[in-house]
């Protein structure tokens, strides 16, 4: 079955960044008739203010280091950036602020799809952060795996036969293979040492 | 000051009977100001046929000539085909129809119901009869999807049971294994958002094969069924529950003049309404603002509320959206009867923002198991 996203936003909070005037006046509006209240903010924005919002709605434009209270990339909550300037430089800095979901100033019409997109990109990251954290582990273990393969090479006869004995270890043990190589080494290890 | 107004309906074709109800509308009110002197309005009619292909090119030729506003689209489908030509040509589409919301398009004014006009209040009222099993069935495409997504939520959520849910290509009549599972499901209701010809085989099929739904009110529940081509359905109509901001009943004197003068079934319905009362603000809008020129025709149409033959209609400058006294009616013998009546206009909520759960939540069934 379908999962909807995230699609009402109603008593959430929306710090709107922007400089100009119509721009402000449109996005603000907008959020009202879909039951966000919007806080107008110019200059940079402290830890206090944004503590408030639930989102925040930025102008690509003007937006700079030092723009948030946070480091580029690790905003707690989505981003959604209004595209003025396709300048390359400055679809740059938003891609580097992780901003969510872009909109571009000539679309306000359709903030609520960039509502919707960037909040299920939002709640995506620590998933996406977790399977990269993994990826990074396994990657860090490839090496013991390779030591724990040739460790086994003189019992099982040849690679193939080690790699599934070590396979064979790390579902018993119901741990990653990479685990199951550490464990391995170690063990090895201390079997070494104590036949000293 | 004269005004040229495109008029892109299908009068021919799958949905034809809905095409020629809104052109009837729309000559009706062009004709009655014209007798009035307020304003010349010069219609440009464009037939697209029911191919979805049609509208497009219609819409272009039409602002190529100069045409700077457009009444017309009836399906969801066909204003979205509408929709790149306006923002490419600077034009206006003044949509009368009922839709499934989710969409706010600065050249586009939205004068039919939206979701909390229609499948809102046609839920709760389910919630409300003590029915406990549902099924949904729509034609395959946005309004089927989306009016059905919503119903199912709200259904759910009070505690009635969907006993499945079902999507048909437009056009088709092959729906014989659809009703086979509302026999068998034993759903009390039908949330039913088929256009065309499939709506009207299908009702056929159902009422033909179980006559006795006919005598339960409400067995059968629609979002835009309307006296448009409610003849076509005869008495498997009956105990049809519709929901809607207009129905034949209310219809004044202008309206009544309109569909015997302009409507092939002589009938008054939502889409020659709307229709009429799109012209007419229009030509209100246009007159205030000095110009046909969009921005400043939708700013004079927003500014205030526009007095209509339906009724004084007030639409708000940020969503474009008419707000409308949504309405249930009941078919009996061929016409609606109005069941229940919101007593004040309702703001269109067309990206649901403001809506709560189903009025009523029905007690679970318990039963004692031995």
């Amino acid at each position: 079955m379908t999962r909807f996203p995230l699609h009402n936003f109603a008593g959430r909070t929306a710090i709107v960044l922007h400089p100009s005037e119509e721009p402000m006046r449109r996005v603000v509006e907008r959020c009202d008739r879909l039951g966000i209240r919007a806080l107008p903010h110019s200059g940079e924005l402290d830890r206090d203010t944004a503590a408030a919002a639930d989102m925040i709605v930025l102008d690509i434009d003007t937006g700079h280091d030092g723009l948030f209270p946070w480091p580029a990339g690790q905003a707690p909550m989505p981003l959604i950036g209004l595209v003025g300037s396709e300048s390359p430089g400055r679809l740059a800095w938003a891609l580097g602020q992780a901003v969510d979901a872009y909109l571009p100033l000539s679309a306000l019409g359709n903030l609520f799809s960039a509502l919707v997109v960037a909040h299920e990109t939002f709640a995506r990251k620590p998933e996406r952060s977790r399977q990269e954290r993994e990826i990074a582990r396994q990657r860090a273990g490839r090496l013991d795996v390779i030591r724990a393969v040739l460790l086994l090479v003189p019992e099982c006869g040849d690679e193939a036969s080690a790699l599934k004995q070590l396979r064979t270890m790390a579902m018993v043990e119901q741990v990653s293979i990479e685990e199951a190589a550490t464990l391995l080494l170690a063990k090895g290890r201390t079997s070494r040492a104590g036949g000293r | 000051m004269a005004l040229r107004l495109g008029l892109i309906f299908s009068t021919s074709g799958s949905y034809a009977a809905l095409g020629q109800s809104a052109l009837a509308g729309a000559l009706g009110a062009i004709s009655a100001l014209h007798r009035a002197g307020t304003i010349e309005i010069e219609p440009v009619i464009r037939d697209p046929g029911g191919d979805i292909a049609g509208y497009e090119s219609a819409a272009s030729d039409l602002l190529d000539m100069g045409v700077r506003h457009i009444l017309g689209a009836i399906t969801s489908w066909s204003r979205k085909e509408i929709i790149p030509v306006l923002e490419r040509k600077d034009g206006l589409l003044w949509y009368p129809c009922p839709y499934e919301g989710f969409e706010c398009n600065d050249h586009v004014v939205y004068l039919g119901a939206a979701p909390n006009h229609h499948v809102v209040p046609a839920t709760d009222w389910i919630a409300t009869q003590g029915m406990r099993r549902a099924y949904l069935v729509g034609s395959n495409y946005v309004w089927g999807w989306e009016t059905l997504r919503l119903a199912r939520e709200r259904l759910q959520a009070a505690g009635i049971e969907v006993m499945g849910e079902r999507y048909v290509p437009l056009g088709s009549t092959d729906h014989a294994h659809v009703v086979d599972e509302i026999r068998a499901s034993g759903a009390e209701c039908v949330c039913n958002s088929l256009i065309g010809p499939s709506n009207v085989s299908f009702l056929h099929d159902l009422s033909t094969r179980d006559l006795a739904r006919r005598n339960w009110p409400g067995h059968m529940v629609s979002f835009n069924q309307t006296e448009a081509d409610l003849d076509a359905l005869g008495p498997a109509a009956d105990g049809l529950l519709s929901a809607g901001s207009f129905f034949e009943e209310d219809a004044g004197p202008a309206l009544v003049q309109a569909a015997a003068a302009h409507a092939p079934n002589g009938r008054a319905s939502a889409f020659l309404a709307n229709a009429y009362a799109a012209v007419e603000i229009l030509a209100a809008a246009a007159l205030r603002a000095g110009t046909d020129a969009p921005r400043a025709v939708f700013a004079a149409a927003s500014r205030a509320p526009s007095t209509t033959a339906v009724g004084e209609i007030r639409i708000d400058p940020v969503m474009r959206h008419a707000a409308l006294a949504p309405r249930l009616a009941l078919a009996e013998g061929g016409r609606f009867r109005v069941i229940e009546r919101a007593p004040a206009a309702i703001p269109a909520d067309p990206y649901l923002a403001r809506q709560t759960g189903c009025a009523t939540r029905r007690k679970p069934d318990l039963r004692i198991v031995r």
